[in-house]
């Protein structure tokens, strides 16, 4: 047997050692990274809009006037808008989901389209505001609307809620509904019976996360056309309306005439962290509370 | 499992909720509706009494420059004349906005900052349209330069010209005068969609090529930023962007022949010193909806009653009396 050369092995352990230390540091400093920049983000929108954000900004209308100013139109317009997305692309991309995942037959066709609907989730938002508005806003007459807005939003989280159906539908065992068979259920039943309650959490999870993408969506409503100053609020779906990404938006750009702008538009981003916060809490809950294990 | 389904149901049937109350005022909506109603047949029996309570929407589109002071006024008219009217306030840019303005159920105004081009005339007569150019403001050219450039501050329209000329054969500000610092000039200005920049373009470049290098921005706030970052940088946009961003900007003084001349309200006004550099702007009006609607001429009147209160603090210089006065006798005249 061969002596072990005990300085060799040493010195081969402590490249090895120093190896594993380095790559740990080079895995913290990228996550480090991420929450600087966020930290540094947060600090500038607390430190600019905690001085605008009070009852009266939230309640308010909008104005010219920075200390008159209010948010309560886009926060409106905001949750109009939700009405028509969430229905939509629940419906939707669930329908789809389910059709894909038990009924079309794995072939050609059905790669094509899961293709397809992979790509669509890729397409900038931009582009889903000009189809909007040619055919929501154009050739369907509609104008600048919530309804032509929030069935162009749909279109856009449509391929995310798509994916995210697919997803859980596919992580239910197969035994589950193979039991269901077994018992005589139709196919229909078994859906309705087993698959979507199982399902849900996960559809759920996917499509809150995909409605909190829509409310921080800028693109597709410039490119539709929210008036920069819309005073009244939205009362309905056929209503003209605005929402809070919109309205940062605006203020940033009209920081340029008063300062004072630039806090209101902090202040509007404070807003639509809570809003997004809440959602995405929402999400993890439903998640944790509702997850099936088998 | 049962249990958990439930609560599962529950929690779909709180977010629901959640949307319905955060959508809300459903019932002050069809509340508001009815009112609605009462308020237009009233206004159909006696059009002409000027208490009338008005509704429906008024349209407006167009210049980024005119901008804050139509916003301002659809503000106050919305709060203290007629609050079921919703005045709507875009800007999309001069031309962008005629855009919308001559087609079939347009925009009710166009803001533009420089006149109705005989092509956008002779759209509106093939669409049936006529359009009432109202006069709202005289607004002065300004070209802004950085804090700190020290030599170009007084400059003649020709220098001006010549730097942002194609071929104006000037690069640095040394080829401007030999004792400028031989760092090159970076000539920036709002895009094509701008009637500002048309008025550059027409007025001051008379028709000649820009050069290569101009950067041309959609955004009046980039241009703020990127000129108050770039010492070597020079722009050119109404006033009113100038007026509030005196901390950031320096406004290049014109000398037109009778020593420089600062761009003020008192200098932009009619007759001003700052006159060559000054440009009246204008809002277009589509009088078939006047007529039609008699919000839309409701607010015309009120826009031009109250043009001239607001037109300094948001950076405009006032026009006489007398144009306003012409005006509001042509929208009277549009009632019944």
């Amino acid at each position: 047997m061969q002596q072990v050369n005990e300085r060799k092995i040493t010195r081969r352990m402590n490249i090895r050692i120093l190896r594993n230390d380095i790559s740990k540091y080079i895995f913290l400093l990228s996550t480090l990274f991420g929450l600087a920049v966020l930290s540094i983000l947060i600090y500038r929108i607390f430190s600019e809009g905690v001085g605008s954000f009070n009852l009266d900004f939230l309640t308010g209308k909008l104005s010219t006037q920075p200390e008159r100013a209010g948010i309560m139109g886009a926060i409106l317009g905001t949750a109009w808008l939700m009405f028509v997305v969430a229905p939509v692309t629940m419906f939707l991309g669930v329908g789809t989901a389910i059709y894909l995942e038990l009924y079309a037959k794995k072939g050609f066709l059905q790669s094509f389209i899961q293709t397809n609907i992979a790509n669509l989730a890729g397409v900038p938002s931009i582009v889903y505001g000009i189809l909007g508005l040619t055919v929501f806003a154009r050739a369907m007459d509609f104008g600048n609307i919530v309804l032509a807005g929030g069935l162009t939003m749909s279109l856009l989280i449509l391929p995310i809620v798509i994916v995210a159906s697919q997803e859980a539908i596919r992580a239910i065992p197969s035994t589950l509904s193979e039991a269901s068979y077994g018992m005589g259920a139709t196919k229909w039943q078994t859906i309705q019976n087993i698959i979507l309650p199982v399902a849900l959490p996960g559809i759920l999870t996917g499509a809150i996360l995909a409605l909190s993408r829509a409310i921080g969506e800028t693109a597709p409503l410039v490119v539709i056309g929210i008036p920069a100053l819309l005073i009244p609020f939205p009362d309905g779906i056929f209503d003209k309306f605005t929402v809070l990404p919109m309205q940062i938006y605006y203020w940033t750009l009209d920081s340029a005439l008063l300062a004072e702008y630039a806090n209101l538009a902090a202040a509007t981003i404070i807003v639509l962290l809570i809003a997004l916060f809440i959602l995405n809490s929402t999400a993890i809950m439903i998640r944790n509370k509702f997850q099936h294990k088998f | 499992m049962k249990l958990k389904k439930y609560f599962l149901l529950l929690a779909i049937a709180a977010l629901a909720a959640i949307l319905a109350a955060c959508g809300g005022e459903s019932e002050k909506g069809s509340e508001q509706d009815k009112a609605k109603g009462d308020g237009s047949e009233n206004e159909a029996n006696d059009e002409t009494n000027p208490s009338t309570t008005l509704d429906g929407s008024v349209v407006i589109d167009g210049s980024g420059t005119v901008y804050p002071l139509m916003a301002r006024i659809a503000e106050e008219y919305m709060t203290n004349e007629q609050e079921d009217v919703s005045v709507e306030v875009s800007r999309a840019g001069t031309s962008a906005g005629f855009k919308k303005f001559l087609v079939e159920n347009g925009t009710d105004f166009n803001n533009a900052s420089r006149q109705i081009k005989d092509e956008e005339t002779a759209e509106a007569e093939n669409l049936d349209l006529e359009v009432k150019e109202l006069k709202v403001a005289l607004d002065g050219l300004t070209f802004v330069i950085h804090k700190d450039n020290d030599w170009a501050k007084e400059m003649t329209p020709e220098q001006l010209v010549s730097i942002f000329k194609a071929d104006g054969a000037v690069e640095t500000w040394s080829d401007l005068n030999p004792e400028w610092p031989n760092e090159k000039i970076k000539p920036m200005g709002p895009n094509e969609n701008h009637g500002t920049y048309e008025f550059f373009y027409e007025n001051v470049l008379e028709k000649e090529d820009l050069v290569d290098s101009v950067n041309l921005q959609q955004d009046y706030s980039t241009l703020v930023n990127l000129v108050s970052e770039d010492k070597n940088g020079i722009a050119f946009f109404g006033f009113g962007y100038y007026v509030n961003n005196t901390d950031k900007l320096e406004a290049v003084h014109v000398d037109f022949g009778n020593g420089a001349v600062e761009p003020s309200l008192d200098t932009i006004a009619e007759d001003g010193d700052y006159a060559p550099f000054t440009r009246p702007v204008f809002t277009y009006l589509n009088v078939n909806h006047a007529t039609a609607k008699p919000q839309v001429l409701d607010y015309a009147i009120y826009l031009m009653n109250n043009i001239n209160t607001f037109a300094g603090e948001t950076g405009f210089a006032p026009i006489p009396e007398a144009e306003v006065n012409e005006n509001i006798q042509f929208l009277n005249g549009l009632k019944n």
